[in-house]
């Protein structure tokens, strides 16, 4: 037990000195910007629930079913999730750190170095569900006007379904790395991939969201989401923590504590037993783990002719990056997972205009179709900034060590830099152009608005991907063991708060002009002079935003990475 | 046909070069050594041109590295110390790569790559993953792939650490013909024996300034010793620069 604990202290040193300041440098735009978001989310998660259970509450003799119903699809939700990041957690603290082959070799039992491990998995899993279930159970506690007892109760029950979900998940995964064939184990990322976005889909069209919007439904679909009321199986530890979390909410102390017992019993057990597998499984599958796999499209011998020679007509240069940036994307198989999520995220993107009951709305029908079709430009320009913060700004990070090779070859940063935009620039803008053209003829909007999405979006697209490329640039991390967690670092946030503000500003900086000119043509009406030179300063003003987007945070990267 | 004039690092905690002068002449093999953490890498990547001086002129072929970076490169062959690669890149799509950044001819390209893989016992590897290299195997890549373009300069940051005895062996060859067929190189080495019987002229640095310069002769001189090894020449020049 002690070496447990030993082998945490390198993580909790480190943690500790990467609070001080570097190089004279402070932390606290560091912690500001943390600090404020985590703020923003979650007091903006409180609120909503709060206004959720509210307005339950009103509904006569829905009410309760729905709050109750909710928690249960909360919990699951929350379970899900966790069993999720602690698989994935798992599998690189137990098998695919770099400092493993260290820890290996040091004079402790492998079962010491499972549990050390096992305990930052669970934390580094766990920390970020937790914190944002607070403000969703805080919410229900004020609502249903519980006693102090809930506010003890749930914090110790989501505490168990942590360490549940931790141990569940190491068991399987300890069990992943000893069947797999040597070398395989990352495999479990691309079928738990694959898993998650077929998940999605799943409870995406059991919801039906968008049966919501429409008032003649919205009954049945209470009486529907009522009948799903099937009992939910007294076998899964879920049913014990909704359970736990009801008896609380409506003061039933017996129910409550028997169903903790038997939840905080099922953790301890499963963390025995994964315990004890561990001691006989674990070292092997670490040793099998080391192995480099036998590539899973084997080798194509060198040939003259390739793929490649569909770039040909590029400078030699920049086909030589091209062609190496798409060759270690596709062979790195923990991108394929997030290409499969990006998929399934277009299907249902478009999915939903396709079902979006256009001619039973309240509302006047064109008026709506062209507000939902300037929304949609905010709405893909928010798509793709998700794309791009999760596969361009990581780019500079991704050449890792082997960045000397840039920086030795004859090739300048800029031109580096510019390859690296263009190259994603090109696939982005056929990507959004192709989602905006396909949702607005869904929605069959006026020509007008399908001219101004898709010049809006030929601006947006360049801007944000030069903003991805610049400041992944000024903010590279070229030691970084994931550089693909580069998204959530504090340069990734900067950026998305950055790509925030710059597609609002272009979008309220439009709706006026496009609010006029719409008005005008359904009245039948011209424009006034005013209302002309209005637009166009506006238009002018959010294109040179856009242009500023681009070159200025690239002419930033670049010289970063020259003074580095 | 290198020149270095007041090369100045400063990382803020520590100068790790302080100063130095220092050039070298066309088919000249110039040793560099001196203790761990004397500043031979913080030099050796400045010259590369991965890392900016603070202050400082790098001259490299008549060529001022902060003016004409990309023309000064093109010169370079460059090896470092630690063989980080493109690891889900295979040996020979590693070569193309580094050929069409350094503009190697396309015709005579395969027939180079595949010359310069046998002789470093790779050619059965070269269509295998760069991550399945061993620690060698990765450093005989990145030789090989600064050899590829005919670099008039051979900048190498101790080459030798992870070569087994025959790649030592096979290098030290390398160098002395290519040495002969007038290329510069310029080596920083820990490995004493290599030094001695490759290098022309060897230059010490301790603390970031450069201590002593020299052919071994001179540099036994300067240490006042008779019939006595680099060893004792390095140890001793050491020794005295603590004690000032
Ligand atoms: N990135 C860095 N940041 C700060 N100090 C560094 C860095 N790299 C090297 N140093 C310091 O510079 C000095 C010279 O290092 P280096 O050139 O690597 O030495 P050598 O290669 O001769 O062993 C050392 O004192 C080292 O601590
Ligand atoms: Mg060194």
């Amino acid at each position: 037990m002690n070496n447990t604990f030993l082998l945490l202290r390198p993580r909790l040193i480190s943690a500790i000195n990467s609070m001080r300041p570097r190089n004279g440098k402070h932390n606290w735009p560091r912690f500001f910007m943390y600090g404020s978001l985590g703020f923003v989310f979650w007091t903006g998660t409180f609120i909503i629930f709060y206004r959720v259970l509210f307005y339950f509450q009103s509904i006569q003799d829905f009410g309760n079913i729905l709050a109750m119903k909710l928690i249960s699809m909360l919990i699951i939700i929350f379970f899900t999730l966790l069993l999720f990041s602690n698989i994935i957690n798992c599998l690189s603290h137990l098998y695919l750190s770099q400092d493993l082959p260290l820890l290996h070799s040091l004079p402790v039992s492998s079962e010491n170095i499972f549990s050390s491990r096992w305990i930052i998995s669970t934390f580094d899993s766990s920390w970020m569900i937790v914190a944002f279930s607070f403000p969703v159970f805080l919410s229900y506690g004020l609502i249903y006007k519980t006693g102090f007892s809930f506010y003890l109760t749930f914090p110790v029950t989501i505490v168990f379904m942590c360490l549940i979900t931790s141990a569940l998940s190491s068991i399987l995964v300890l069990f992943g790395a000893k069947i797999l064939p040597a070398g395989r184990i990352r495999t479990i990322i691309i079928v738990l991939g694959v898993f998650m976005t077929l998940l999605l889909i799943l409870v995406l069209r059991l919801i039906r969201p968008e049966q919501l919007v429409n008032p003649d439904s919205f009954a049945s679909v209470v009486l529907y989401l009522n009948s799903m009321q099937t009992p939910d199986s007294p076998l899964l530890p879920t049913t014990w923590i909704t359970d736990i979390i009801k008896a609380s909410l409506n003061g039933e102390i017996k129910n409550c504590l028997f169903n903790i017992a038997l939840t905080g019993t099922c953790a301890f057990m499963l963390i025995f037993i994964s315990n004890m597998i561990a001691r006989l499984i674990y070292f092997d599958g670490f040793s099998k783990s080391q192995t480099t796999s036998k590539r899973l499209f084997a080798p194509v011998k060198y040939k003259g002719y390739n793929w490649e020679s569909l770039l040909s007509f590029l400078p030699r240069e920049s086909k030589a990056f091209a062609v190496r940036e798409i060759r270690t994307f596709f062979r790195d198989s923990a991108q394929w997972p997030q290409l499969f999520l990006i998929i399934a995220l277009i299907g249902i993107y478009l999915y939903n205009f396709s079902v979006l009951p256009l001619d039973n709305l309240p509302i006047k029908a064109v008026y709506l179709q062209n507000l939902f079709s300037f929304l949609n430009i905010g709405l893909a320009a928010f798509v793709l900034t998700a794309i791009v913060a999760r596969f361009v700004f990581p780019s500079v990070s991704r050449e890792g060590e082997a960045f000397w090779i840039v920086q030795a070859a004859p090739v300048s940063l800029k031109k580096f830099l510019w390859i690296k935009f263009f190259l994603y620039y090109v696939p982005l803008i056929i990507l959004v152009e192709f989602l905006v053209v396909v949702s607005n003829l869904l929605l069959r909007v006026s020509p007008f608005m399908m001219f101004l999405s898709t010049i809006t979006l030929f601006c947006l697209v360049p801007a944000v991907v030069g903003m991805a490329v610049g400041l992944g640039a000024v903010y590279a991390d070229f030691k970084s063991e994931n550089p693909a967690q580069a998204a959530t670092s504090f340069g990734g946030l900067l950026f998305m708060v950055l790509c925030f503000c710059l597609i609002s500003t272009v979008v309220i900086l439009e709706a006026g002009p496009v609010y006029s000119i719409f008005m005008a043509d359904l009245r039948g009406q011209g424009i006034s002079l005013l209302q002309l030179t209005w637009s166009v300063i506006s238009f002018v003003f959010a294109f040179l935003l856009c242009l500023l987007a681009i070159f200025y945070p690239i002419y930033l990267g670049e010289k970063k990475l020259r003074i580095r | 046909m290198i020149n270095l004039q007041e090369l100045t690092k400063d990382y803020g905690t520590v100068v790790a070069v302080n100063k130095l002068n220092l050039s070298v002449s066309a088919g000249e093999i110039y040793g560099f050594i001196g203790p761990n953490g004397a500043g031979k890498t913080t030099t050796i990547r400045m010259m590369g041109g991965i890392l900016a001086p603070t202050s400082g002129k790098i001259i490299i072929g008549g060529l001022d590295m902060a003016q004409k970076p990309a023309e000064a490169k093109k010169l370079i062959g460059f090896i470092p110390d630690r063989p980080f690669l493109y690891e889900k890149l295979t040996g020979m799509e590693f070569l193309q790569f580094s050929a069409d950044l350094y503009n190697v001819k396309r015709d005579t390209f395969l027939e180079k790559a595949q010359k310069l893989l046998q002789q470093f016992d790779l050619l059965d590897w070269a269509d295998e993953l760069v991550e399945a290299y061993s620690h060698g195997m990765k450093q005989r890549l990145i030789i090989a792939s600064a050899l590829l373009h005919d670099p008039q300069i051979l900048i190498i940051d101790e080459p030798m650490v992870g070569l087994d005895p025959s790649a030592v062996r096979l290098v030290k060859d390398i160098l002395k013909e290519l040495a002969a067929h007038q290329t510069t190189v310029f080596i920083s080495t820990h490995t004493l024996s290599i030094a001695e019987d490759l290098c022309h002229r060897i230059g010490l640095i301790h603390k970031g300034t450069l201590s002593a310069q020299g052919t071994l002769d001179e540099l036994k001189h300067i240490a006042n010793l008779g019939e006595a090894g680099l060893e004792e020449v390095f140890l001793t020049i050491i020794k005295e620069n603590t004690f000032i």
